[in-house]
């Protein structure tokens, strides 16, 4: 046990995973944002103003769900190397953030649209820096 | 050899946690040469023992995924993809900051041999 003791390491390598552990999918912002769609869609169909009151309701809370989604990729996720790659990626985040807040304020569906594609650009960046690999089991 | 033996002795580090699996195991003892970077510079595939950006005083086991902006840049990363933490959460790393690389196991004596 002596000798074990003598050539024990002084020191600590971390092989370490802090928590979060690091999993990123914009696929969480585009179904709230699909959920929004929707919401939108039925609330134009509905006579019904109970429903309808409701459906904004909803579309607020997955507006804001979309927003915090975006957030966590843009300041967690991406890193200077991926905005070198992608040149616009902050205005493509601060653009979809914006987007999800037009989609709260609005009934509108090109509102809506212009969110998702927004999300599928993002997703087009995470997917070219290796997002699938690195962040997905 | 006996030289780098020697050098790495001095080095030598245990691995704590299990983000190397399945090549490196949480307790396995390995001599890291701290020289290393002075033969050739860190490429790609090398295990590397750096430290954490956000907490130096750490030192972080990971390997070498991508080297860039001629050689000064590293990206490292932990071998196991589901529970690492690594360049992926802190960004590159500066080359400059490799402290050594860790080259051969010593304990256990089951899993005794070449690492890197």
């Amino acid at each position: 046990m002596d000798l074990l003791r003598f050539i024990a390491p002084q020191r600590s390598a971390h092989a370490h995973c802090d928590i979060p552990c690091g999993v990123y999918d914009p696929a969480q912002a585009r179904i709230e944002a699909e959920s929004c769609y929707r919401i939108i869609e039925k609330y134009h169909a509905s006579d019904d103003e109970v429903f309808r009151t409701r459906a904004i309701a909803v579309k607020e809370e997955r507006a804001d769900l979309v927003k915090h989604h975006i957030d966590v990729l843009w300041h967690d996720y991406f890193k200077p190397e991926h905005v070198e790659k992608y040149p616009d990626l902050h205005d493509t985040c601060w653009k979809a953030a914006k987007a999800a807040s037009s989609v709260k304020h609005s009934v509108d569906l090109d509102d809506a649209t212009n969110l998702l594609s927004l999300i599928d650009q993002i997703d087009e960046m995470w997917k070219g820096s290796g997002g699938p690999e690195k962040t997905r089991m | 050899m006996i030289r780098r033996t020697l050098r790495s002795w001095g080095a030598r580090a245990e691995v704590i946690g299990d983000s190397m699996r399945p090549r490196l195991r949480a307790g396995d003892w390995l001599l890291v040469d701290p020289e290393a970077n002075v033969s050739r510079a860190p490429a790609v595939g090398d295990l590397v023992l750096v430290p954490d950006p956000r907490e130096p005083a750490r030192l972080l086991i990971k390997r070498v995924s991508e080297v860039y902006e001629g050689g000064q840049e590293l990206w490292v990363t932990g071998d196991a993809h589901d529970a690492t933490t690594d360049s992926d959460s802190f960004g590159s790393v500066s080359a400059s900051t490799v402290v050594g690389r860790p080259w051969f196991r010593y304990w256990p004596p089951s899993r005794l041999g070449r690492v890197a």
